[in-house]
């Protein structure tokens, strides 16, 4: 079984990455008639997840955005998902140099520490 | 799913983007093409986009862009113009011009292009994404 740390940036790699595919999805849809903005979350799953045992237990989910849609009936905001993907990325690129880092330690401990 | 599921996505958007200005390019192009009155006016075209398995749960209910539904035919009546010396023109001297409005046709080109930009710039992002995961490990 994985420790929490493995774990725990496992999951925060799969939220991330479905939040990124959802953004492309709203803004490959930009212009869509009738089209909802897609929203990701797994933060508070997570957090909540890991004050107990099992990281892993977090779910990932995804609803359609509630906010004021224009006359096309589309709510999908441009700067809104430019400022989330880039964010988004920022934080992926975090993760994996975490779980990388992490890698790194048992490579140490197994011996073979470069 | 595709290895890399972002990249799909976007291209589908792309896609739908430089379909709708290829139209818009194709109706400025048209925008004084004229027909004598027996026949229909040039029809502008106006794009019709779809989300792609929209609200159906593929991964966690996340859909894979947009495609173009269809295309919709602007008037075919367009409008008569009194133009007597054209070849075109019938016994009253009329020509049938078609009905597109220029300025909601560089409205559109902007938006489409806008749309197009915002599409690629994810691509961009993704591709970050995408080569941060190939490192893990290393």
């Amino acid at each position: 079984m994985p420790d929490v740390t493995t774990a725990g940036l496992h999951v925060a790699l799969n939220g991330l990455s479905a939040r990124q595919r959802v953004i492309a999805d709203n803004i490959a849809n930009l212009e869509t008639p009738e089209f909802l903005a897609g929203r990701v979350d797994f933060e508070s799953s997570l957090s909540a997840a890991l004050s107990g045992d099992n990281p892993a237990s977090a779910e990932i989910t995804t609803e359609r955005s509630m906010a004021a849609t224009g006359v096309n009936g589309n709510n999908v905001n441009l700067d809104e998902e430019t400022l989330a993907l880039i964010e988004t990325d920022l934080r992926y690129q975090v993760t994996s140099q975490a779980i990388s880092s992490k890698f790194a330690l048992l490579r140490t401990a197994i011996g073979r520490g470069y | 799913m595709a290895t890399f599921p972002v990249l799909s996505t976007m291209a589908n958007g792309i896609s739908v983007f430089r379909t709708w200005m290829d139209a818009i390019g194709d109706n400025l192009a048209n925008l004084n093409t004229v027909r004598s009155t027996d026949e229909a006016a040039f029809q502008a075209r106006y794009v019709v986009a779809e989300a792609v398995d929209y609200g159906s749960a593929g991964v966690s209910g996340v859909g894979t862009g947009s495609r173009v539904a269809g295309i919709e035919y602007g008037s075919a009546e367009g409008r008569l113009v009194h133009q007597p010396d054209h070849p075109l023109a019938d016994e009253d001297g009329m020509v049938r011009m078609p009905d597109i409005d220029m300025a909601t046709q560089m409205t559109q080109l902007i938006q489409a292009q806008r749309g197009y930009q915002a599409n690629l710039a994810v691509v961009d992002r993704a591709r970050d994404a995408y080569l941060a995961a190939l490192q893990i490990g290393k």
